[in-house]
C-alpha cells in the first residue's frame, strides 16, 4: 500500500514541476481576467466617430440629434448607477439576497422591462437636473476614497461639412465631394485638431416621399441602390452609428406616420408598455412558496454545469493516464518498477497520482473563477455566494463527488488497459476511437435531459453504466425515483469493479510486451489464460 | 545458504517454450554468470526469478520465499532494456528507486549523492537524466539498482553499451559488492566479463541449461590446444600420449595444430621437441577461453535458431 502511495506521489510531484502544469493552471484565470479587462479597455479606447449630417429636407436632423442625446443620457445614467454602487457607503452591513425569495428570471420579460422603464427613468433623470444635480445628491453618501466621476465619452460626434463643399447639393454631389475625406486621404479639422471623417449621413430633400409603406411596389425594385438616406463610410465593421441613425430616423418617421393617421404617439407608447403579468409556479413546492424562485432555476440547471465539469475532468485525467502509461512503457522504465512494486500497486499509484494532478488543475480553475468574481465586482458576488449556498444545501456536491469517483475509476481503468496494450500514442488513438464514440453521448444529450428528466431517453441511458454518472447527475434536480437512483448506482459499482479487475489483468500481462497490440479475440484468450 | 533455487522451471508463451525445465541454485556470496546467446531465455528466466513473470511449470524460491516480491527489499534488479525518467533529476531517480525498496526518503537522498559521487557522477547529480550520455545513464541505473544495499543483485546485460573504462568500473562495483558478502547474478553474452569475475557460470541456450559449474569446470570441456610451427618433421609428436590429434594448419607454412588430452601438460610436448631436435619457430599454448566454450556448446544450435 505504501508503495502505491510512493508511486502516486512521484507522479504528482514530477507533474507539478513541469511547465505545462503551471501553464494550464494559470491560463484559465488569466484568460478570464484578460477577457474582462481587455474588452472594457477596448471599449474605452475606441476613438470618437466623427460624422457629417446633411439633411436636405430639414425634417430629420432634429430627430437624429435628439436620439443621440438620449443615447448619451442612457449611458450616463448607467455610469452613474455603477459609480454609486461602487463608491457609496452601504448604510446597514452586507446586502443579503435570498434566492428562495427572488423571483425567477425570464429573459423576455426582463428585456421588456428594461426597454420600458428605462425611457421613464431617463426622462426623470433629465427632469431632475441631469448629471450635476445627481452628483450633488450622491455627495453626502460617498466613501472617503471615492474617485471623481468621469463622464463617459460620447461615441459619435456630429461635425460640420468641410470648407468648400456646398450643403445644398444632392446627396450624390455631396458624396463625391466628401469621398477624399471618407477615404482618409484628407482630414477634417475639429476643435483645432485634425481628425478622420468616419461617416457621412446624407438625407435627400425629398426623403419623406421616399418612405416605403407595406404594399409599396417600389420596395421590390432592386435597382434602387441609392434611394432614401445615404450612409457613406469606408469602415464596414463598426455599424453602431448606422444602426443608431436608422433607429432614430425610423422612430421619427413612424411618429409622424401615427400623427398622419390620427393616432396619438403618446398613446402608442402607453399601449406598448401594457402587459399582462405571468407568474411561474411550481406544484411540488409547499403552499405559500409556490412561486418559482431563482433558487429553483439554479437547482434545475446546475446539474448541466456539473455534468459538463464532470465530463471534462474525467476525460482530461484519463487522457493523461494514457499518455503516462505509454511513455513509461516506451522508455522501458516499467520493468525495473515491476521488480519493486506489484502491477496492482503500480496501477493504483497511477490512478491516484494522476487523478491528483487533474483534480488540482480543475480545482484551481474553480477557485480562480470564484476568486476573480469576488475581487472584481460587488453585488454580483453576493449572488454567487448565494448560488454556492444553494448548491451545497441541495446535496448536489456530494452526488458530484460520488459520481466523479466512480466515473473516473471506470474510464481510468479502461484507459489504463488501453495504454498498457499500446506502444505508441498512435496505436492508442486507434484503440480509443470506439471509446470516444461512447463518451460523446453524454455531451450530446446534456441539454435535453433536464427538459425531460424522467422520460424514456433519460431512464434508459441511466441504466447504461458508462453513462450513469453523467445522466444521473443531470437528473439529480428532478428527483428521479429512489429505485432508479440506488439501482443504477449499484450497477455502476459492480461494473466499475469489474472494469478495474479486468484492466488489472490486462495491465499485468500487456505492460511488458512490445509488438502489435492483440486483436479483441486474442485479448479474450489472454485474459482467460492468465 | 541458498539465496536462489530453481527447480525444473519452464515458461511457455502459447506453444513456444522460452524456458525448458531449468534447474539451478545460487549460493550466498557468490558471483554467478548467466550466459547464453540472444533469445536463449535468460531475460525470461530472470524475470521469473523476480516475480515479474510467473513460471508455467516448476518452482522458484528466493531467500526461501516462493515469490521475490515478498523479499523485494533484499533484491536489486537491473533490467535488460534500460530506461530512465527523462525529466527527473539524476539523484532523484536513484533516491526514488531506493524508496520503492523501503528506504526512507532522507537516507535515500543521502545514499544517492554518495553513490553518484563515488562513481564519478557528482557533477551530474542535479541534472536531469536527459543530460546524461548513454554510458552515464547506464551507470546511474546500476546505482539505482543497488542504492538500497540489497543482499542479492540481479543484473541483466549490465555491460552492454558501456565503453571499456566504464566496463571496468562496473566490474569494480560488482567485485566491491561480492567482497562484502553479497550475492550477484548477472547475465551477459560477452564471455570476457564472465571470465574475469565469476565464481560460477550457467550456460543456457534455446531455453535449456547446457552448463552449470565453476569456470574451471567449464574450461575443461574444451580440449587444450597447442599450435606449433616448424620446418622439421613433427610427425613423431603425434605418438605422444598427451596428443589426441594433430593436424596441419593453413595459417602459415609449417604450422600444426595439436589437440591435447584434458589434463595434459604442454611442457611434455616441448620437452619431446627438444629431445628430437625439432626446431620450433612458434610454440603457442593458449588456455581455452569461455568464448570457445560458448561457441562450441552453443554454436551450431545458435546458428540454426532464428535471430531473436
Amino acid at each position: 500500500m505504501r508503495y502505491a502511495f510512493l508511486v502516486a506521489w512521484r507522479e504528482f510531484a514530477e507533474n507539478a514541476k513541469t511547465k505545462g502544469f503551471w501553464i494550464t493552471i494559470l491560463i484559465f484565470p488569466l484568460l478570464i481576467y484578460a477577457s474582462i479587462t481587455v474588452s472594457s479597455l477596448l471599449e474605452k479606447a475606441k476613438p470618437v466617430r466623427n460624422f457629417v449630417l446633411v439633411d436636405g429636407s430639414g425634417e430629420l436632423e432634429g430627430a437624429v440629434d435628439q436620439a443621440l442625446e438620449r443615447l448619451h443620457e442612457r449611458k450616463l445614467l448607467g455610469a452613474l448607477t455603477d459609480y454609486g454602487r461602487k463608491n457609496v457607503r452601504m448604510p446597514q452591513g452586507e446586502v443579503h439576497l435570498d434566492p428562495e425569495k427572488m423571483p425567477a428570471i425570464d429573459p423576455a420579460q426582463m428585456a421588456e422591462k428594461w426597454a420600458g422603464d428605462n425611457a421613464e427613468a431617463i426622462d426623470e433623470f433629465v427632469r431632475e437636473g441631469g448629471l450635476s444635480s445627481a452628483l450633488e445628491g450622491l455627495k453626502p453618501y460617498l466613501k472617503e476614497d471615492a474617485p471623481e466621476f468621469s463622464e463617459p465619452k460620447r461615441p459619435f460626434r456630429k461635425v460640420p461639412l468641410p470648407e468648400g463643399i456646398d450643403s445644398s447639393g444632392t446627396p450624390d454631389q455631396i458624396a463625391e465631394a466628401l469621398k477624399p475625406y471618407l477615404r482618409g486621404e484628407r482630414s477634417i479639422t475639429v476643435e483645432g485638431e485634425s481628425e478622420e471623417l468616419f461617416a457621412a449621413v446624407l438625407v435627400p430633400s425629398d426623403v419623406l416621399e421616399q418612405v416605403l409603406r407595406p404594399g409599396d411596389v417600389r420596395a421590390l425594385d432592386p435597382r434602387n441602390e441609392r434611394n432614401g438616406i445615404q450612409y457613406w463610410s469606408s469602415n464596414l465593421a463598426d455599424e453602431d452609428l448606422k444602426d443608431e441613425i436608422a433607429t432614430a430616423v425610423n422612430e421619427e418617421i413612424r411618429r409622424r406616420e401615427y400623427e398622419n393617421r390620427g393616432v396619438d404617439p403618446a398613446e402608442v407608447t402607453a399601449v406598448q408598455r401594457t402587459h399582462v403579468p405571468l407568474a411561474a409556479l411550481n406544484p411540488k413546492k409547499q403552499v405559500g412558496q409556490e412561486a418559482v424562485s431563482m433558487a429553483d432555476q439554479i437547482r434545475q440547471w446546475a446539474p448541466v454545469g456539473f455534468v459538463y465539469l464532470l465530463w471534462i475532468a474525467i476525460f482530461t485525467i484519463a487522457q493523461m493516464l494514457l499518455n503516462n502509461t505509454i511513455e513509461e512503457k516506451s522508455n522501458r522504465i516499467i520493468e525495473v518498477l515491476l521488480s519493486s512494486v506489484t502491477p496492482g500497486e503500480l496501477m493504483m499509484g497511477k490512478l491516484v497520482g494522476i487523478a491528483a494532478v487533474g483534480l488540482t488543475m480543475v480545482g484551481s480553475w474553480i477557485l480562480a473563477l470564484v476568486g476573480i468574481l469576488t475581487w472584481k465586482s460587488g453585488p454580483e458576488t453576493v449572488v454567487v455566494n448565494e448560488i454556492l449556498g444553494v448548491l451545497k444545501s441541495s446535496g448536489l456536491l456530494y452526488l458530484f463527488v460520488v459520481y466523479f469517483v466512480l466515473g473516473y475509476l471506470f474510464y481510468a481503468g479502461a484507459f489504463l488497459a488501453i495504454g498498457s496494450l499500446c506502444n505508441t500514442l498512435k496505436e492508442a488513438q486507434n484503440m480509443l476511437q470506439p471509446v470516444m464514440v461512447i463518451m460523446i453521448v453524454p455531451l450530446m444529450t446534456m441539454m435535453f435531459i433536464p427538459k425531460d428528466p424522467n422520460g424514456t431517453l433519460a431512464t434508459v441511458l441511466s441504466w447504461i453504466p458508462p453513462y450513469t454518472p453523467f445522466i444521473m447527475m443531470n437528473r439529480a434536480a428532478a428527483d428521479p425515483p429512489m429505485f432508479e437512483r440506488v439501482g443504477t448506482l449499484a450497477l455502476l459499482l459492480v461494473t466499475t469493479a469489474l472494469v478495474l479487475w479486468l484492466s488489472g489483468k490486462i495491465f499485468r500481462l500487456a505492460i511488458l510486451r512490445t509488438g502489435q497490440p492483440p486483436k479483441l479475440l486474442e485479448l479474450v484468450r489472454w485474459v482467460r489464460g492468465a | 545458504m541458498q539465496v536462489l533455487e530453481l527447480e525444473r522451471v519452464s515458461k511457455l508463451f502459447g506453444d513456444f517454450r522460452a524456458v525448458d525445465q531449468v534447474s539451478f541454485s545460487v549460493k550466498e556470496g557468490s558471483i554467478t554468470g548467466f550466459l547464453g546467446p540472444n533469445g536463449a531465455g535468460k531475460t525470461t528466466t530472470l524475470r521469473m526469478i523476480l516475480g515479474i513473470l510467473k513460471p508455467t511449470e516448476g518452482r522458484i524460491s528466493v531467500f526461501g520465499a516462493p515469490s521475490a516480491l515478498e523479499v523485494r527489499t533484499r533484491i536489486g534488479y537491473l533490467p535488460e532494456e534500460k530506461g530512465l525518467y527523462k525529466k527527473m533529476k539524476t539523484w532523484a531517480i536513484v533516491a526514488y528507486f531506493a524508496t520503492l525498496k523501503g528506504i526512507d526518503r532522507r537516507t535515500s537522498k543521502k545514499r544517492a549523492y554518495e553513490l553518484l559521487e563515488r562513481y564519478g557522477l557528482k557533477d551530474f547529480a542535479d541534472k536531469r537524466t536527459e543530460a546524461l550520455s548513454k554510458g552515464m545513464g547506464q551507470k546511474v541505473q546500476v546505482l539505482a539498482a543497488v542504492a538500497h544495499d540489497p543482499e542479492f543483485v540481479i543484473l541483466d546485460e549490465p555491460f552492454s553499451g558501456l565503453d571499456p573504462v566504464n566496463q571496468q568500473v562496473l566490474e569494480e562495483i560488482v567485485r566491491d559488492f561480492a567482497a562484502r558478502g553479497r550475492t550477484v547474478l548477472f547475465s551477459t553474452h560477452v564471455m570476457q566479463h564472465a571470465e574475469r569475475i565469476c565464481d560460477r557460470i550457467l550456460l543456457i541456450a534455446r531455453g535449456k541449461k547446457l552448463l552449470d559449474g565453476s569456470i574451471g569446470e567449464a574450461l575443461a570441456t574444451i580440449p587444450r590446444r597447442l599450435v606449433i610451427e616448424s620446418d622439421d618433421d613433427v610427425q613423431p609428436l603425434s605418438a605422444l600420449p598427451e596428443v589426441v590429434r594433430m593436424a596441419a594448419s593453413n595459417g602459415a607454412p609449417g604450422r600444426w595444430e595439436l589437440e591435447l588430452r584434458e589434463s595434459a601438460d604442454p611442457q611434455n610436448v616441448l620437452r619431446e621437441c627438444f629431445k628430437r631436435g625439432i626446431r620450433l619457430r612458434r610454440f603457442d599454448h593458449s588456455d581455452p577461453t569461455l568464448h570457445e566454450v560458448f561457441v562450441r556448446l552453443v554454436g551450431p544450435e545458435a546458428r540454426e535458431a532464428a535471430f531473436r
